[in-house]
């Protein structure tokens, strides 16, 4: 089994989770995500090429599809999209239950604050 | 040396923990919540490694920089640090940017101790003052 199809599965599972946060009116603030999305791959592409290159990790060459960011696998990245998804959408799902969509909620917060 | 790169990742979780606190990001802001969202996000990572490296995708490296002791097969201890994070530090960012209350609280604190050291310049003031009198 190759890493992009290992990722494929594990992506699919956070796929299913951002649904149900949709479906249950509990979606993320996505925009928000959009940056943190930014953010985090901008420092796996730092950290991972570090984490690399001192020998911390290391990949079967017939695993891998063979595109990288400097030293780092293309395929670790999958890591921090599922987390900048996965987890604010968990987030939101343990939140309060609330009719009101989750884009008037944030709102009323703006007011408290 | 073994120690460095747990030591690096004790040090980034503090510093998360520090933010986590000072802004109110993610254990500060629902500590239930948070604890649940870090735990099942370190032991998803984990079995999406236990399955990289059952199917021989990716191995430990041999290097000087981790102590050596694995909770797995070619995982090391430090891995978990590394996903908790991983996690930690996604869910600081995205705190930081949906607290809507976050920019007004830390120029609310930031006015209030600007009113306190006035006050208490205020107080020098009327001791020195006081005491000339």
């Amino acid at each position: 089994m190759t890493y992009w199809l290992l990722n494929a599965v594990f992506l699919a599972i956070v796929a299913l989770l951002a649904v149900a946060a949709v479906a249950t009116h509990r979606a993320p603030r996505w925009r928000a995500i959009a940056i943190t999305t930014g953010i985090l791959l901008v420092m796996t592409a730092v950290f991972d090429n570090v984490m690399i290159s001192v020998g911390l990790v290391g990949y079967s060459p017939d695993a891998i599809s063979g595109a990288f960011i400097g030293v780092a696998p293309l395929e670790d990245f999958a890591y921090a999209v599922a987390a900048v998804v996965a987890l604010p959408c968990l987030w939101t799902l343990l939140g309060k239950r609330t009719s009101a969509s989750p884009d008037i909620r944030p709102a009323s917060e703006d007011n408290r604050a | 040396m073994i120690i460095l790169y747990l030591l690096a990742l004790l040090i980034s979780l503090t510093g998360m923990v520090v933010l986590d606190r000072r802004f109110s990001l993610f254990f500060w802001r629902d500590a239930r919540r948070a604890a649940i969202v870090l735990a099942a996000g370190v032991v998803f990572f984990l079995v999406w490694d236990l399955f990289g490296v059952g199917l021989g995708i990716f191995f430990r490296g041999e290097t000087d920089f981790m102590t050596g002791l694995l909770i797995a097969p070619e995982v090391p201890v430090e891995e978990v640090f590394f996903l908790t994070l991983l996690c930690y530090l996604t869910m600081n960012v995205y705190g930081a940017l949906t607290r809507s209350s976050l920019r007004a609280s830390a120029s609310a604190s930031a006015s209030a101790s600007a009113s306190a050291s006035a006050g208490t310049a205020a107080r020098h003031r009327a001791n020195s003052d006081g005491s000339h009198a």
